[in-house]
């Protein structure tokens, strides 16, 4: 436990073999890991919302921007985006307003733009697990390449 | 007119954390009545903080807690949140039914109906006395309801002013009960261009 590493809202943290990164408290957030097994290189980005506007103030809180810089990142320091896989996690709705759609929507729109980017980026997803009422924490371990997710009241779950 | 959180002066955080306090007596006030026995809240703090730092200072990521959030919309826009942990809920609890839990998930429908109703007669008492001082016409959403990461819950508002802002103001007030401090925090998070608002009508805008 004393190699984890902390990766706060709107943030990217990469480690290399065998650290272990985590980011908490996951809502409407998504958490993505990176892995690349051969390069013994894992990423953990943690983005907030959908899509970077004109003017970007920090590139990792957006799905489109985070993604992105993360695989460049990576790739300068060994990583090969042929080789990187990707798992996912949060993305969900912690409140519910009735007749209130804006607000339920980002987790939603979060987890659509992650897949997307991902798929633009022509990086695999090997798993995910999006959505719900529930936050999650994610520890990503880049020994074995296991994202774990924690949620209160439930088993830790295993990507 | 304020382009963002960063551009306040001290004056106008000062004239913020008057509304605030007039905002928290009055909740304060209400619930005393409602549970039959003082509540008292701090003077609120008026705080600028990265995401970060913010959920540290509410007690960590992964600390429990049960969430009640109205949406303002109307002359002013935003999120209060009212975060309530268990020694308030017993609190309650012990006030409206005379028992108390030690677990979230002992809270049947009956005790979060109650938790629920509390948490709205605060909320509603704070933004009706805030929006009557400030002239403001605010409405409230009905009342959401959550039991979870408190973390997470304060994402909610961060969100909503993400593409605005890198950080977030927390208008928070502590309380107490019967000369107990208790784990329950109302937090004001108002947009940019509502918080220009309500700085005009205090006479305070540069």
């Amino acid at each position: 436990m004393s190699s984890l590493i902390v990766v706060g809202i709107s943030d990217v943290k990469i480690a290399r073999t065998p650290g272990v990164l985590i980011t908490y408290a996951l809502g409407s957030c998504i958490g993505v890991c990176f892995y690349d097994k051969a390069a013994s290189l894992g990423a953990l980005l943690h983005i907030m919302l959908p899509d970077a506007p004109e003017k970007i103030d920090n590139v990792f809180k957006y799905a489109d921007t985070g993604i992105a810089e993360t695989l460049r990142k990576m790739e300068s320091m060994g990583g090969n985006r042929n080789r990187i896989t990707a798992k996912i996690a949060g993305g969900a709705q912690m409140f519910h307003v009735p007749g209130d759609n804006h607000l339920g929507n980002i987790g939603r729109r979060n987890s659509d733009s992650v897949k997307l980017n991902l798929l633009k980026q022509r990086i695999r997803m090997l798993g995910s697990d999006v959505g719900g009422t529930f936050a999650r924490t994610v520890e990503f371990n880049t020994a074995t390449g296991i994202a774990t997710i924690r949620t209160y009241g439930q088993h830790d779950k295993d990507l | 007119m304020v382009a963002s959180y960063e551009d306040l002066n001290e004056l106008q955080l000062d004239a913020i954390r008057e509304v605030a306090s007039i905002g928290a007596g009055n909740a304060a006030t209400a619930l005393s009545s409602l549970l039959s026995q003082q509540v008292k809240i701090d003077v609120p703090n008026v705080t600028l903080m990265e995401y970060s730092s913010a959920i540290e200072i509410l007690g960590g990521p992964e600390t429990i807690a049960c969430g009640i959030m109205v949406r303002l919309s109307g002359d002013m826009n935003g999120i209060i949140l009212y975060l309530q942990e268990l020694d308030f809920i017993n609190v309650v609890l012990k006030s409206v039914f005379n028992k108390t839990v030690d677990r979230y998930d002992e809270l049947g429908e009956m005790e979060t109906s109650a938790l629920i109703e509390i948490g709205n007669i605060g909320i509603s008492s704070y933004i009706n006395s805030l929006a009557a001082f400030a002239r403001m016409d605010v409405q409230l959403s009905v009342p959401a309801f959550c039991i979870n990461m408190a973390g997470a819950m304060i994402t909610v508002p961060m969100t909503e002013i993400g593409y605005e802002s890198n950080k977030i103001m927390l208008l928070d007030g502590n309380f107490k009960c019967g000369g107990q401090k208790v784990s329950s925090k109302l937090l004001l998070v108002p947009d940019v261009q509502s918080l220009s608002a309500l700085l005009a009508r205090l006479g305070v805008n540069k």
